[in-house]
């Protein structure tokens, strides 16, 4: 039971990891692979906060004097995560235009009928 | 004077005769013609010296490229000059109405030079260049027609960048075992080598100098590609391009590895030299009949440029010092003879419009007297009457096989010169003798510049044939080189312990013979011009048209020996190359263009990754 | 004493100044990247002798390594910043006259950011700062890829982003890892420490990490949007995707395999890969109709050999591999920009429609010649030096798998002669169709062919003027400790 609780988040980004790439490979409609590629991205940014987790330790805002280095989390890791966060939403935006234009021209979103490039 | 001077020459003048192209085309013509000569001087005035030098570096990959003329080097040179120069000639009234006639002269003189380079270089890595370069030159140039000779080509450069890159292996792995590619020291250092070695290197060489020199199953490219490109450029195909081969042969079975290392290659019958005799006759037997089967008169020269290349891969693989000797003699010859085959056959296309087809020329013997001439003197110097110089290089290789017990070998020699006889006849009939056709009634004889070519060629084969010493006397100089025992000759043949040969005495006779005849031939009854159209026909009226009775020359041979001459060997390649299509259209279609399939492959891509390394170990 | 950060802040600068210069006129937009990108290659080539004796390290903000962010400039740095820079200039220049579809502004800016994150790739010596730029790099690839809006190009754009974005994922989860294991970002402090984790765990680190940029280099099954991405692309775009893109995903692995996990295990599978992507490679661009796929599967096996060369962990073969990059870059640029125009004039995509085009655009066709020439390996070009030290580099591992590995590597060598004579041909000594309308390239379009094509033949004949340069590069890659010294130990 411990072993869950102390993984817990761990087994939640790589989860998250594994039904996106489900998502990828298995789905056939281009907008459920974009939200697939968001939900890898997620994964990937809860992993990275979950690296720099320490137990016991609060979050690393200089709100009040009592806060020292001594008992805050690791502040490197939620700086990684703000700069990804910002990737993935741009990457999508970018994702969801690219879709709409393959949509007029295509009339279709089914990825296994839109095969114009092949071989 | 330095050795790089002729490269430079060479070189440059090529990039001088294309730009001043761009601005006058009589300019370009002479300079051509000047810089060729210019290079056939240079290489002249440097007989009998021994240079080396060293003319670049890559210090990267400590190497120096170096350049040398011994005589091995220089005879080579002055072939290629030589011919070069001729076809030049030749070319400056044939490829006047030709598009793109800068762009021709350019890659003429360019591939001389990539010629030359590569017989004055001295390391394995200047060769290798030069060999590359000559040998997209040639490619460009057979291509140059247009039509069928785009397809000629690229099988030509196909095959060609098989040999070489064999040969890069070769070279390669001696520079990674031996640190250094210069000939001289090569040659000593490999005399420790291990036997498994040696065969191996000489594998891969034989393969690429296979491909040039056209033995029997490297071949295929030569007759599509002699036959399609243009005459003067068929010429120095055939005399000197494929003999970069044979250069190629000499320099490394005798320069390099030396005759007492290839004794030492194999058991008993089993080794080297024999297994290259028998390649080099299956090469003159095979091809010189199926010479006889063509009716495209620049297929019937190019099937025997192959089987005259294999007297000289028989010369040689002998390797008695005779044979030798006959070997690169054949060489001098069949350039000389080839070349001026092709230059006839050139001024009959120039004349008749492009007319190569056997079957429809004819009679032109009273049209085209010098061409005729000069045909004739070709003729008797493939064949090796004896007053030509072939009769020197062929009696010195039969002399060879019999003297070294080679029955099958010696017999094989033999049929080939009988089949030479049999296909140059056909040749000659066809093209000069027999009934004109009414459409070639006008033709003229070609211009001078075209005449002086073939002339100096004719003028050759007599020369050499009466006086072998010539060049024998250099060749003598390359023997030495090679630490085999010289051949002693005087100028007029060789003395009795050698082959005893001694033209001296044939020539009297036949000088003889010839003033007998002349004198009865001049003192009996005057002979009585007829029409040739006025013959018997048992009463019958034969029309003009259906009198061309030397088409279709041998017709009988075709039924009999035509199925068993079929090329296999050009079949097998074309098999070879279909199914690697099919096999690459079937690879093609790993890219699905399904976005599931492709995402597919980077997960399994990186399952295998963690799991194929963590079972392998880190 | 230029600083190279410069190298990285100008041309990111000019991008985001290009709408305001499109405010005063709308025809200057086209010229600032040419102005950006030529001071970029100025410094570069003048930071390069001061390199050559001392590498120099920045260190952004005032702290020391390994607290914070730091650019290595060392020889590898500036060799591929240079190669980067130049090549951006030269396609800058022949996008003034190509680029005609609206909107052309957001074309020059993107193009801009591609070149800053290409050039921070090289420079970084951070690994989070090395992921932030390769996601700069692969987002403006992205949209430069759907420029033209047709359905080629959104359907190969899509293709690629969901691939490209698949690897970087996985490369952040790489870099996620190895914060976990060491707790500092700067490559040369992991590289000290990396003997201290256990090696099971570092192994799936570093599997994650070659996917991740394996994808962006074309390593074999992993490159299935490249053909699509190349050949629907402007031209201009095609030619720095190939030329400069790809090798940037090339450095991310070298720099992992090498300075980062010193994993001298894997190389031989590396090798092995790369000889895969090399056959495959050859073998499918062997019967393409479309000339660019066709150069798209020449480009994946040239990266095929540039990685089998990197896998050859000797001197000399990283010396090899890296003057494969130089002489690939060159040729690849311009065999993409003399056949992108040639398809702009003609108007059809097929190869067959590319007879006789030799004599209609004579000085377009000669460059498309001596490039494919170079490519195949043949004297006195480039690429002949490159791949002969390739061979060489590779015969002198005296085991024998590695023979046959240079077997096929020549088998594959006929393969590419195969179909790149063949267009030769068609180019010169066929007869065309509907030729008459056709006249020679125009200014801007030629001096970047020109130069490109003058630079093939100057390195093949005289290859001392970078090899100074690449060797020094080689023993950056293979001396780690040295890379290390510079960083943590020196300045």
């Amino acid at each position: 039971m411990s072993l869950i609780y102390n993984w817990m988040y761990y087994i939640a980004s790589g989860g998250l990891i594994l039904i996106g790439m489900y998502i990828i490979l298995v789905k056939t409609n281009l907008i459920k692979i974009i939200i697939g590629l968001n939900f890898i991205d997620t994964g990937v940014n809860i992993l990275l906060v979950c690296i720099g987790y320490v137990k016991g330790r609060t979050a690393p805002i200089f709100s009040t004097s009592r806060i020292n280095p001594t008992n805050v989390v690791d502040p490197v890791p939620q700086a990684l995560v703000l700069t990804a966060i910002v990737i993935g939403v741009a990457v999508l935006a970018l994702a969801l235009s690219i879709a709409i234009k393959v949509y007029e021209h295509n009339k279709t979103l089914n990825v296994t009928k839109i095969r114009g490039l092949k071989w | 004077m330095q050795l790089i001077t002729i490269l430079v020459v060479s070189f440059l003048g090529a990039g001088i005769v294309y730009l001043t192209g761009k601005f006058s085309g009589r300019v370009r013509d002479i300079s051509a013609v000047l810089v060729s000569l210019a290079v056939v001087i240079l290489v002249g005035l440097a007989y009998n010296q021994k240079i080396y030098t060293n003319f670049y570096s890559l210090p990267f990959l400590n190497l120096s490229l170096s350049l040398r003329l011994n005589y091995l080097s220089w005879f080579f040179a002055i072939i290629v000059a030589g011919i070069g120069f001729l076809s030049i000639l030749f070319s400056l009234e044939y490829i006047k109405d030709y598009q793109g006639v800068g762009f021709y002269y350019f890659m003429m003189l360019f591939v001389n030079a990539g010629m030359l380079g590569i017989v004055l270089s001295a390391d394995f890595l200047s060769f290798y260049i030069f060999w590359e370069m000559m040998s997209w030159g040639t490619y460009l140039l057979i291509s140059y027609k247009g039509g069928k000779a785009v397809a000629a080509g690229l099988k030509y450069i196909i095959m060609s960048v098989a040999g070489s890159l064999a040969m890069l292996f070769a070279i390669v792995s001696l520079y990674a075992s031996y640190g250094t590619l210069k000939f001289s020291s090569l040659a000593s250092l490999l005399q420790i080598a291990s036997p498994g070695y040696i065969l191996f290197l000489l594998l891969m060489f034989v393969v690429g100098f296979g491909v040039k020199n056209a033995i029997w199953t490297l071949h295929t490219w030569l007759p599509d590609a002699h036959a399609e490109a243009v005459s003067p450029f068929s010429a120095v195909l055939t005399g000197v391009l494929v003999r970069m081969g044979m250069y190629g042969f000499l320099l490394i079975m005798y320069s390099i590895v030396g005759l007492s290392l290839l004794h030492k290659l194999g058991y008993g019958l089993l080794n080297f030299n024999y297994i290259l005799c028998w390649i080099g006759a299956i090469t003159i037997v095979i091809p010189t009949f199926t010479a006889l089967l063509q009716n495209d008169s620049k297929r019937l020269l190019a099937w025997h440029g192959i089987g005259q290349g294999g007297y000289m891969v028989l010369g040689i693989g002998v390797a008695t010092s005779l044979g030798i000797a006959g070997g690169i003699l054949h060489t001098l010859n069949y350039a000389v003879c080839g070349a001026l085959l092709f230059f006839v056959v050139g001024a009959i296309e120039h004349r008749t419009g492009g007319v190569r087809d056997l079957n429809e020329l004819g009679g032109l013997i009273k049209r085209m007297p010098v061409t005729f001439i000069a045909g004739l003197a070709g003729i008797s110097g493939l064949i090796g009457v004896p007053l030509t110089n072939s009769f020197v290089s062929k009696w010195m290789i039969y002399k060879t096989l019999i003297m070294e017990n080679y029955p099958f070998l010696a017999f094989a020699a033999f049929i080939g010169t009988w089949g030479t006889i049999l296909s140059v006849y056909k040749f000659l009939h066809n093209i000069f003798l027999g009934q004109l056709p009414e459409k070639y009634k006008d033709v003229k004889e070609v211009p001078l510049t075209m005449q002086i070519p073939m002339i100096l060629l004719s003028l050759a084969i007599i020369l050499f044939g009466i006086l072998p010493g010539i060049p024998l006397k250099v060749i003598s100089g390359i023997e030495k080189s090679f630490g085999v025992e010289p051949l002693s000759t005087t100028m007029f043949g060789m003395p009795k312990e050698i082959g005893e040969l001694n033209l001296i005495n044939i020539l009297a006779v036949l000088l003889v013979a010839g003033i007998v005849v002349y004198l009865i031939f001049s003192l009996s009854a005057k002979s009585r011009r007829v029409n040739q159209d006025d013959n018997y026909a048992a009463g019958l009226f034969v029309p003009r048209g259906k009198y061309q009775y030397s088409a279709r020359f041998y017709d009988q041979a075709y039924r009999i020996i035509g199925p068993y001459l079929h090329d296999v060997v050009d079949d097998f390649y074309y098999w070879l190359v279909g199914k690697s299509k099919s096999s690459f259209q079937i690879v093609r279609q790993i890219y699905t263009g399904n976005i599931n399939t492709y995402a597919l492959y980077i997960l399994l891509f990186l399952t295998l990754l963690i799991f194929v390394k963590l079972g392998w170990g880190l | 004493m230029v600083n190279p950060s410069l190298l990285i802040g100008l041309p990111l600068a000019f991008a985001f100044s290009i709408p305001l210069f499109g405010l005063i006129s709308k025809k200057i937009e086209k010229y600032i990247p040419i102005i950006a990108l030529f001071i970029n290659m100025v410094i570069s080539f003048m930071l390069i002798p001061q390199i050559l004796k001392k590498p120099i390290v920045v260190s952004i903000g005032g702290w020391s390594p390994p607290f914070c962010i730091n650019l290595v400039v060392g020889p590898l740095g500036i060799l591929l910043a240079t190669l980067i820079s130049g090549i951006g200039f030269l396609v800058s220049i022949y996008a003034v006259s190509y680029i005609k579809e609206e909107p052309t502004e957001k074309y020059h800016i993107l193009f801009l950011l591609l070149m800053v994150g290409a050039i921070g790739i090289v420079l970084t010596g951070d690994i989070f700062n090395l992921f932030v730029f390769f996601e700069i790099l692969c987002i403006s690839s992205y949209a430069l890829v759907a420029y033209y809006k047709d359905k080629e190009g959104t359907e190969a754009a899509m293709k690629y982003l969901i691939q490209g974005s698949v690897g970087s994922s996985f490369i952040l989860i790489g870099v996620a890892l190895l914060y976990g294991f060491f707790g500092t970002l700067n490559m040369a402090d992991i590289a000290s420490r990396i003997t201290s984790a256990n090696p099971t765990y570092l192994f799936i680190t570093l599997a994650f990490l070659i996917t991740g940029f394996g994808i962006e280099a074309a390593i074999f099954p992993l490159n299935a949007w490249l053909p699509d991405a190349h050949s629907s692309a402007p031209s201009s775009i095609s030619a720095i995707l190939s030329g400069i893109a790809i090798k940037t995903g090339v450095y991310g692995v070298a720099r992992m395999v090498y300075t980062i996990f010193n994993a001298n295990s894997i190389l031989l599978f590396i090798a092995f890969l790369g000889l895969l992507t090399l056959l495959i490679g050859e073998m499918c661009a062997f019967r393409q109709d479309d000339i660019k796929r066709l150069l798209a599967y020449s480009s994946i096996g040239q990266i095929g050999l540039i990685i089998f060369a990197l896998g050859i962990a000797t001197s000399l073969g990283v010396f090899a591999s890296l003057f494969q990059i130089v002489s690939h870059a060159l040729a690849k640029a311009l065999l993409f920009l003399a056949a992108g125009y040639m398809i702009y004039r003609v108007g059809s995509k097929s190869i067959a429609s590319l007879n006789g085009l030799g004599k209609k655009m004579p000085l377009t066709s000669f460059a498309f010649t001596i490039g494919s020439f170079s490519l195949i390996g043949l004297p006195p070009f480039a690429g002949f030096v490159s791949k002969l030290s390739i061979v060489y580099a590779a015969m002198q591992v005296k085991k024998p798998v590695f023979l046959a590995f240079i077997a096929i590597a020549l088998i594959a060598t006929i393969i590419e002669a195969g179909y790149f004579f063949k267009i030769v041909q068609n180019l010169y000594f066929k007869e065309g169709k509907n030729l008459d309308k056709i006249t020679e390239s125009s200014g801007y379009i030629l001096i970047p062919i020109a130069i490109l094509a003058i630079l093939i033949i100057v390195i093949g004949v005289h290859p001392q003027f970078i090899t100074g340069l690449l060797k020094a590069s080689a023993r950056e890659l293979l001396e780690r400790a040295g890379y290390i010294g510079w960083v943590l130990g020196g300045t």
